[in-house]
């Protein structure tokens, strides 16, 4: 190489890689590349158990890392920062999510362990996808550009689409993992042509630039951004289910392999919520009075349709899905307060609900049985003669469901409504507080099945299967259901931990 | 036209001569061939050999997953352009991320090869 | 410039009624076929904007790599190949005025605001001037510092994408 050609190489400024920053991260992903590589490379199966205790043990790394960035993000001498080039953000918020979503990976890891082998699909696969998609949901949640929301959310839906179609002998898993998919790239596209239109309107994709930008200038036409905000919240409202996005839910919840219903039901809401919040509550801060009125139309119409539409299904897991959608609507009543309360009282119920979905999901997993069909009303007749922990289990994640105090689902209710009202969204909190008595219905409806009517079919609940319980699944039902009354009892630890985990705004240094 | 559009003036001019040399020898063919068609000269030419069944074969799923994979490792390639134009200026620091990058994918790969994918049987 | 207009005219004349026809084909083949004229249309645009690398990605992946794969999956699926009924359902009218509501709003709010502004005006620059603007080689620069990481997101998606590949075209 000659001097002139030296001369002209000049080296760009690379960011500095803060690997600490993205610890959580990093563990996640590195727990899935091992996990992949050593049972592609073992010669012998490993012993039973091993890769859902393998993805617990990551798990449990990733909340590790996590509360030592929370200790740093809270420092108030450090503070939240911005890391590698400004693409993604560390504070509150970020940290809270990796939480959430990690629990959701340990709890459906748990859940799974025994399932895989029950259904004879027994493999590393599912446990990669799962880190591999909570992995994306991590990195929406730090994510401080739209383009790495979409990397992430796509990252998400792709190793769910995958999880969804995993029980490759039953149809209705295979139809699932169709449906999920090709609904879900359809509303990817419309996600990524709201960010190029967001990018035209305010000529960046950087969090900070554009709220910047937003405060800084008076667009004369705002169409372009308005339009924009129209489709960034159809690509995340399909992600959380919000009606009218949610007509994938009921089926692909249904059809899917129970646990991995409940990783979806869970990491992915988590995630869409945590772009949302993180887009619109706080970016988009200066146009609310542009998308407050979407928002509040979403919140009405999921916490209707969820509620009334759950109480006409007779299988359970349906019921399970529509009432999740009732919940994406009590969650877009705190994300309609567009406050500071608002935000926290979501984040508590996004929280709370991870736990009681995961655990409502995780009963399902085990009363479904071999075949994983078992999911009629009527499975659940008399549970509480053949399995009268399991049923009372349940029951405590139902009643949280259905917001009965002493509960997180209580709690969490009360939060978000609570910054409706100060919000001055009365219309809103009231239809809240109605379509959580219609909910209420469906809970208890499933609750006195499992109490009662068994007496008359005393034959038919001979024939039926002895549900096993195993140690795993039991584990993640235990979780479940004590982090529900704990945190019932004694929230301020959660509360506090929702209340500074409310996101912050920072642009690139 | 801009110096930079009438350098692609060339590709376009070698795209209309592609073309027209194609219809040339197409239409100069069907000028001078005499049409006899009979049911022998209708059916699929297999080098010779009388061909069996109809000229569609449904295909296996194995060749989805090479096209699948091609797919991947072509997304790849694309990242790897970039950073290939410019390695200088990325020096070591973009050696160790596109290191990354190549061995999470090299790692699929690993799990492809050992779950037998890649065996053409 | 009457010279870029006119091939702008050419090319997108070409897209939309190259993608009306992947739409109305009884043929999923030709409607596969029909595609690669409407990517290979958005391609030649990329260079009119003289984005070269993104002219050519869009050869290499979508042409070369993403229409193969949709004839893969033709090939694997269909019994016999020729006109087929049943390709479209009962809602299609209703998806047909959806589309053009969601077409006429975001022509509107497009042309509301770039109706002003033109295609890049070329003439100026010379050609190391907009490779150094526009090349490969800037969006290598890109990749390295603004977009790191997302490109490393990338490969995990990649990834995710290979593992759940093979989990679902494994043999039972």
């Amino acid at each position: 190489m000659t001097p002139a050609v030296i001369a002209q190489i000049e080296p760009i400024a690379t960011p500095e890689i803060e690997w600490f920053a993205v610890s959580p991260l990093l563990v996640l992903v590195g727990g899935a590349l091992v996990l992949l590589t050593a049972a592609a490379l073992a010669r012998s199966r490993p012993p039973r158990g091993f890769y859902a205790l393998f993805t617990v043990v990551t798990a449990a790394l990733a909340v590790a890392c996590s509360a030592l960035l929370w200790q740093r993000v809270t420092d108030p001498g450090r503070g939240p920062f911005t890391a590698i080039g400004g693409a993604i953000t560390i504070d509150g918020f970020s940290v809270f999510f990796a939480v959430t979503i990690t629990a959701a990976i340990a709890l459906g890891a748990l859940l799974a362990d025994d399932y895989l082998r029950r259904e004879g699909l027994d493999g590393p696969e599912l446990y990669v996808l799962m880190l591999l998609s909570g992995t994306g949901g991590v990195v929406m949640a730090m994510a401080n550009d739209l383009i790495v929301v979409f990397l992430g959310l796509e990252t998400l839906s792709i190793a769910l689409y995958v999880m969804a179609g995993l029980h490759l002998r039953r149809l209705e898993s295979q139809e699932s993992a169709i449906k999920y998919f090709v609904l879900g790239s359809f509303s990817s596209a419309f996600l990524l042509y709201g960010i190029a239109l967001v990018y035209g309107a305010t000529g960046s994709t950087n969090f900070g630039a554009i709220a910047g930008f937003l405060s800084g200038n008076v667009l004369a036409s705002n169409g372009l951004l308005l339009a924009g905000f129209a489709l960034l919240l159809v690509g995340l409202g399909f992600k959380v289910a919000a009606v009218p996005f949610h007509v994938w839910t009921p089926d692909v919840y249904q059809g899917a392999p129970t646990p991995v219903t409940a990783f979806m039901a869970s990491a992915s809401k988590a995630a869409g919520f945590a772009a949302l919040l993180r887009v619109f509550v706080s970016t988009f801060d200066v146009y609310r009075l542009d998308w407050r009125p979407l928002m509040w139309g979403l919140a009405v119409l999921s916490l209707l349709v969820g509620s009334f539409l759950a109480v006409v299904q007779s299988d359970v897991k349906r019921m399970l899905a529509y009432s999740s959608i009732s919940h994406a609507g009590f969650i877009l009543v705190g994300a309609e307060a567009a406050s500071d309360r608002g935000i926290a009282g979501a984040l508590f119920y996004l929280l709370a609900y991870t736990f009681m979905v995961v655990g409502s999901f995780g009963v399902a997993t085990l009363v479904g049985g071999r075949g994983d069909a078992d999911h009629g009303l009527s499975a659940y007749r008399g549970l509480s003669r053949r399995r009268p922990l399991l049923a009372l289990a349940f029951t405590v994640l139902l009643l949280a469901q259905a917001g009965v105090p002493l509960t997180s689902g209580f709690l969490a209710k009360f939060y978000v409504i609570g910054a409706a009202v100060e919000a001055d969204s009365y219309a809103l909190a009231l239809i809240a507080m109605l379509s959580a008595v219609v909910a209420a219905f469906v809970y208890l409806r499933i609750t006195v099945a499992m109490y009662m009517g068994d007496e008359t079919e005393g034959a038919e609940a001979v024939t039926r299967p002895a549900v096993r319980v195993p140690p795993g699944a039991a584990l993640a039902l235990g979780v479940a259901v004590a982090f529900t009354i704990v945190v019932g009892i004694l929230p301020s630890p959660v509360v506090d931990f929702a209340r500074d985990a409310v996101p912050v705004l920072l642009s690139a240094p | 036209m801009s110096e930079f559009l009438r350098a692609y003036l060339t590709v376009a001019v070698f795209a209309g001569a592609a073309g027209l040399l194609v219809a040339l020898m197409l239409g100069a063919g069907w000028l001078i061939r005499p049409s006899r068609p009979t049911a022998q000269k209708s059916i699929a030419y297999e080098s010779g050999v009388d061909p069996v069944g109809p000229g569609f074969g449904q295909s296996q799923v194995r060749y989805y997953i090479f096209a699948l994979l091609f797919v991947l490792f072509d997304v790849e390639a694309v990242f790897i352009f970039p950073w290939a134009l410019r390695l200088e200026s990325y020096g070591l620091f973009g050696l160790v991320e596109m290191g990354i990058f190549i061995v999470i994918l090299a790692l699929g790969l690993v799990y492809a090869w050992r779950k037998g994918v890649l065996r053409w049987v | 410039m009457a010279a870029q207009n006119l091939v702008f005219a050419v090319l997108a004349v070409v897209a939309v009624l190259a993608a009306l026809r992947v739409v109305t084909t009884r043929n999923v083949v030709h409607a596969a076929l029909y595609l690669v004229a409407v990517l290979g249309s958005v391609g030649a645009l990329y260079v009119l904007l003289a984005a070269e690398f993104l002219a050519a990605v869009q050869v290499l992946i979508y042409i070369g790599a993403i229409v193969v794969l949709f004839l893969f999956g033709i090939m694997l699926t269909r019994p016999t190949l020729g006109r087929e009924s049943g390709l479209d359902n009962d809602q299609r009218w209703l998806a047909g005025i959806t589309g053009l509501f969601l077409f006429g709003v975001l022509s509107y709010v497009l042309v509301e605001a770039f109706g002003d502004e033109r295609l890049p005006r070329l003439e100026g620059l010379d050609r190391e001037a907009l490779t150094a603007e526009r090349g490969t080689g800037a969006v290598g620069d890109a990749i390295f510092s603004t977009y790191l990481v997302p490109f490393e997101v990338v490969s995990v998606l990649l990834l995710a994408a290979l593992v759940g590949a093979i989990v679902l075209a494994r043999r039972e």
